[in-house]
């Protein structure tokens, strides 16, 4: 817990200042988020990175109860906005990690609560709407701050979506839907997973009868719907 | 919606609301009211059959949920081709896990019937227009309500994996009032079996027994509760 300071200068003590870590890949987004929240009295950035191990090793190394962890959609690759929020649900339960988007659809969201983020904010709101929503996630609260063209309905039918991509297809046929959405050939997706091509397009078969489609453009639009993958670049 | 008309099918228990929804489909353009329903069971019956272009539908029903009605007509993602009304939920209820659920299956605006259904003309016009009506308040709720609904997902979807086929099968009959001799014999299989189903069932659910395990099942949404099937 941060501890107060001394006063100085006839000022009231330092107070409890909330910590938030800033993760984004890009540097101007991190800026510009720690000057809108340095800015508040009771909060503060105490760390703003571009990678997720980055942030799990900040997160490791620090002595703070309860961080609030920003999360940017636009976090990519094998260790993307997903795989942070999983990892720090596991590793470190006690802060709250909350995925922020830009715009992000309704598929966008629901792929962040189901895997278990504290919140999601998108930068489309007003400020003060960003703040309130970040100091709700660090009460426990789960904020989940959208513009209004995001309704509700359709990122709970796209949680039914994803709840069901998840019971009928296997881990393995998962990860492979997840590459070939990429759209790599079969031989790519089989060096990707390190497996023979005959085993990816076995796989890849499986899905679509299991999902019921006739190709993987078909499969991988079902995968995009239910936030299983995230649909583009999100910003 | 050939040649301008809009088919309107009201569901309604109180005769006087039924009043007021159909005076503010007069102010639909080529609105015209095809079908009344004043109970669950008599709209499942004429609703659908009356392809409506828009529905105005009260939850609360004497004889069950109106919901049941937004279930089977509403659009839910991803059905194209198929015909589906716009839908205008009226409800006692302003909690934010009602207002989710009717969204969810496809209502299109809910308004909550306490303020007196102030602004009904105006949400049923805009409805039939296909513009989402929710009061500020509620869609705040229904936001809120998302987090519980999405660890649900989770957990069930967790728990759905874990259980083989047989195994789901007999969760279902452990949620009806059958014992466990009623089960096997419903099943074809011992007893003996049926206990050890259970078990492993209970393993999976993290729980220690029937009580609990329906309990928990239901919390998560793999069983429903609500009527007797």
């Amino acid at each position: 817990m941060p501890r107060d300071a001394a006063p100085r200068n006839g000022r009231s003590p330092v107070r409890h200042r909330l910590g938030v870590v800033l993760v984004d890949p890009l540097p101007v987004v991190r800026a510009g988020l720690r000057l809108l929240i340095d800015d508040r009295p009771d909060l503060e950035v105490v760390a703003d990175v571009g990678t997720a191990r980055e942030a799990l090793e900040t997160v490791t190394r620090s002595r703070r109860s309860r961080l609030v962890i920003l999360v940017g959609l636009a976090l990519g690759g094998p260790q993307d906005a997903a795989w942070l929020v999983r990892t720090v649900r596991e590793r470190h339960p006690g802060h709250a990690v909350v995925a922020v988007g830009a715009n992000a659809d309704a598929s966008a969201v629901s792929r962040m609560l189901f895997v278990g983020a504290d919140g999601y904010i998108d930068k489309n709101v007003d400020p003060v709407e960003f703040l309130s929503a970040v100091r709700a996630a660090a009460l426990g609260q789960v904020p989940v701050a959208t513009p209004s063209s995001v309704d509700p309905g359709a990122v709970a039918g796209s949680l039914d979506h994803r709840r069901a991509l998840e019971v009928s297809l296997t881990e393995r046929e998962r990860e492979v839907l997840v590459v070939a959405a990429e759209g790599l050939t079969a031989r790519q997706i089989a060096e990707r997973l390190g497996v023979r091509e005959r085993t990816v397009t076995t796989h890849l078969a499986r899905i679509y009868g299991k999902l019921g489609v006739g190709n993987r453009f078909a499969a991988v639009r079902m995968a995009m719907r239910s936030g299983l993958v995230s649909a583009g670049v999100p910003e | 919606m050939e040649d301008g008309a809009v088919r309107v099918a009201i569901v309604g228990g109180h005769p006087v609301i039924r009043g007021l929804v159909r005076l503010a489909c007069d102010a639909v353009p080529g609105g015209v009211v095809v079908v009344e329903a004043s109970s669950l069971a008599e709209a499942l019956d004429i609703v659908p059959l009356s392809r409506a272009d828009l529905l105005v539908v009260d939850l609360d029903l004497a004889d069950g949920d109106g919901i049941e009605v937004v279930r089977q007509l509403g659009s839910r993602d991803g059905v194209e081709g198929e015909h589906h009304p716009r839908i205008l939920v009226l409800s006692d209820r302003e909690d934010g896990q009602t207002v989710l659920e009717a969204l969810r299956l496809g209502a299109t605006g809910y308004l909550g019937k306490a303020e007196g259904l102030r602004g009904l003309t105006a949400a049923v016009r805009a409805v039939a227009n296909g513009d989402r009506v929710i009061p500020h308040a509620l869609e705040a709720d229904a936001h809120a309500e998302l987090h519980r609904y999405a660890r649900r997902s989770r957990e069930r979807a967790v728990v759905e994996r874990a259980l083989t086929a047989r195994e789901r099968e007999v969760l279902a009959l452990l949620t009806a009032d059958m014992s466990l001799q009623q089960i096997a014999r419903r099943i074809s299989v011992s007893p003996r079996t049926v206990e050890s189903h259970a078990s492993s069932i209970y393993r999976k659910l993290g729980v220690r027994g029937r009580l609990q395990a329906v309990s928990r099942a239901a919390a998560i949404g793999l069983v429903d509760l609500t009527d007797g099937s």
